[in-house]
């Protein structure tokens, strides 16, 4: 156990928690709820803590705000015993969402927003500037201020759930589920807002869910939970899905674990091909030269225009004049940025039903050239699957 | 104050019924000259002023008896709910009080407290214990474990989730419940005669007798519109205590 005052120093208004063989044992139950957890959480990171149901994620996340009493051992904050406030004045320091979001009907929204502020007496005009900001940064328009959770939608509820809880600025947040009973469109949108998010304000949170696939999207690290709060691996997501320590989670994780690396890459990061490139007027005889080099990756040359931006890809009828026609026979199909998602990106070939995607940089101007065949090589290759992988890291807006 | 029968002496209980009904006031009445009219306009006009001293004693008779239910219901209420143990009890308790036959409940107190408003009082604020106590125990039974959990995990005292979360969404039905207590009080304090409390009840069993029901109609027509005065004003009260409700209607 490193000493607290390792863990003490914090970043940016976040603090480092510290699980100390924190335990759990309600009434008499022979086994405890949790068995002396210990794991630290670093300032200013996420940590997920996934794990089939009952594995005491929800208590040991608990057990920091009290709203679940320790049996046994501790928990420091920013190097501080919980113990040592009393478990409202705690609270008020700990950002706190739930699932069910939990807003108050009777009050308004910026009612809501102000709960803490209230509690902790800030002066009317302190909270009201607050909470315009907090609307703001969870991307609302302040005028909903007035409005009544009922006239919010799922999504817009779940949003002023977290700006409630951000309200008195925290150093940690506990989030049980956040996101869990949106529907996946918007769940998708909102845990991507949430990170947008955590990337500038860098709190220190607690996040519980039993979707692995969220946790890769939201972690920096993951604690995968058994039963009784043990943790039978904390790393980086791309750590557990390229060497999971045990077979508990290597089935947790699932099968398709090379699928879910695509999760954590960006197009950028991969080695991509290059096109034959063509531009209108330019001789035919140039052209099909570099289509019948011997090293050439795609088979197809791609039309640019002066500013090098992709119009489409080139025929045999195209070809068969004495300069390129302004305009290509064939479809340009997908567009890829560099900054996309790999795993969106393979979706978007796919359903494009097309076997190669034009990757372009901020200006819309090529950069390279996207296939199926890329993406399984990487998939299948043994440099996919090294730990030290440079390519893997957790993509970041 | 009061009617003839608060000074009634105790020994009349018992011929209660009768004497009311063969008590005349002595006056000549007009209309039944003109044999049994169901509504006399003659004497209503003449004699509506003997409506005012009951009219105000049954309008005191429910506000207090109301006001001393609701106290005491409230405070059993907020027991249950923190001693969830005394949540039967309790409601077995009021039930009993509110399954005795009005009537009965005024003579049985009379020994004990006498012939006299308190009396009538006490059995009227017994009566409404009931309606209350079940609506508020309704009323924070209701309210959404999410916003309890969500209150207490951001540092509300027990206390504060009790008055700043709980009790203001149980507001529709605790105020619901104090409706129907008053209604239900106006309605029953038409009998609190019995127990010496004055009342309408006098104008209705003093006055009158089935021959004659121009006092009857006039002091149950009062009776009716004091009730759903009542009534109103507490939709009034509810719809300004409750804005999110309104809206809520609205989106749904």
């Amino acid at each position: 156990m490193p000493a607290a005052e390792a863990t003490e120093q914090s970043q940016g208004g976040a603090s480092s928690v510290s699980f100390q063989d924190a335990t759990k044992r309600y009434g008499d139950a022979r086994v405890p709820a949790v068995d002396h957890l210990d794991l630290e959480v670093e300032a200013g990171e996420i940590c997920v803590l996934v794990g089939p149901s009952g594995c005491g994620k929800t208590t040991s996340m608990r057990m920091v705000n009290r709203t679940v009493e320790l049996t046994e051992g501790d928990i420091l904050i920013g190097g501080e015993s919980v113990k040592r406030k009393d478990g409202p004045r705690l609270r008020r320091e700990i950002g706190y969402v739930i699932q069910q979001i939990g807003l108050f009907p009777h009050r308004t929204i910026a009612q809501n927003v102000a709960t803490v502020p209230q509690l902790l007496g800030w002066d009317k005009e302190r909270i009201r500037a607050r909470t315009t900001e907090l609307l703001e940064l969870v991307g609302l328009d302040p005028e909903l201020g007035d409005r009544y959770p009922v006239q919010l939608s799922g999504g817009q509820q779940q949003r002023i759930g977290v700006a409630r809880a951000l309200a008195a600025d925290p150093p940690v947040m506990l989030m049980d589920e956040p996101f869990g009973a949106i529907d996946p469109i918007n769940r998708e949108r909102l845990q991507n807002e949430f990170l947008r998010l955590q990337a500038n304000i860098r709190k220190t949170v607690l996040f519980v869910t039993h979707d692995i696939d969220e946790a890769i999207k939201m972690g920096d690290r993951i604690a995968i939970m058994h039963e009784h709060g043990k943790v039978e691996q904390y790393a980086t997501p791309a750590e557990i899905l390229m060497a999971p320590a045990n077979e508990f989670v290597e089935d947790f994780v699932g099968a398709d674990r090379a699928l879910k690396r695509l999760a954590l890459m960006r197009v950028r990061d991969i080695n991509l091909w290059k096109a034959p490139h063509a531009h209108p007027g330019q001789p035919t005889s140039e052209v099909r030269a570099l289509l019948d080099a011997p090293d050439v990756e795609v088979p197809y040359a791609v039309l640019l225009d002066e500013r090098e931006r992709p119009q489409g890809w080139l025929t045999e009828r195209d070809l068969a004049g004495d300069t390129v026609p302004a305009t290509a026979d064939a479809p340009l199909g997908p567009v890829l940025e560099t900054g996309d998602v790999m795993r969106d990106a393979l979706a978007d070939l796919l359903q494009g039903e097309s076997m190669y995607a034009a990757v372009v940089d901020h200006n819309r101007a090529i950069v390279g050239i996207l296939s199926v065949e890329i993406i399984s090589e990487f998939l299948g290759s043994p440099e996919a699957k090294t730990e030290e992988h440079p390519a893997v890291e957790r993509p970041r807006d | 104050m009061i009617s003839s029968l608060a000074t009634m002496p105790l020994a009349a209980v018992g011929e209660v019924g009768e004497s009311f009904f063969h008590k005349r006031t002595g006056e000549t009445l007009p209309c039944q000259a003109r044999g049994g009219h169901l509504f006399c306009w003659d004497w209503a006009t003449e004699n509506i002023h003997r409506f005012g001293t009951p009219t105000l004693q049954q309008l005191e008779l429910t506000l207090i008896s109301v006001l001393i239910g609701f106290a005491i219901a409230f405070a059993l209420a907020l027991l249950a709910h923190r001693y969830r143990l005394l949540q039967w009890p309790l409601l077995a308790g009021t039930g009993i009080l509110f399954a005795i036959p009005s009537i009965a409940f005024f003579l049985l107190l009379l020994p004990i407290t006498g012939r006299s408003r308190e009396t009538a009082i006490i059995a009227l604020s017994a009566y409404t214990l009931q309606i209350i106590y079940r609506n508020v125990m309704q009323g924070l039974a209701n309210v959404p474990d999410s916003a309890k959990q969500a209150a207490r995990g951001m540092g509300l005292t027990e206390r504060q989730i009790l008055w700043k979360v709980e009790l203001p969404l149980a507001i529709p039905e605790i105020v619901g419940g104090l409706r129907i207590a008053t209604v239900s009080t106006v309605a029953i304090a038409t009998l609190a005669v019995f127990a010496g409390g004055g009342g309408l009840g006098t104008q209705i069993y003093n006055s009158a007798n089935l021959s004659f029901p121009t006092a009857i109609i006039i002091a149950g027509g009062i009776a009716m519109a004091m009730a759903l005065a009542f009534d109103a004003v507490f939709l009034t009260v509810q719809r300004f205590a409750t804005p999110w409700r309104r809206v809520e209607a609205e989106a749904a």
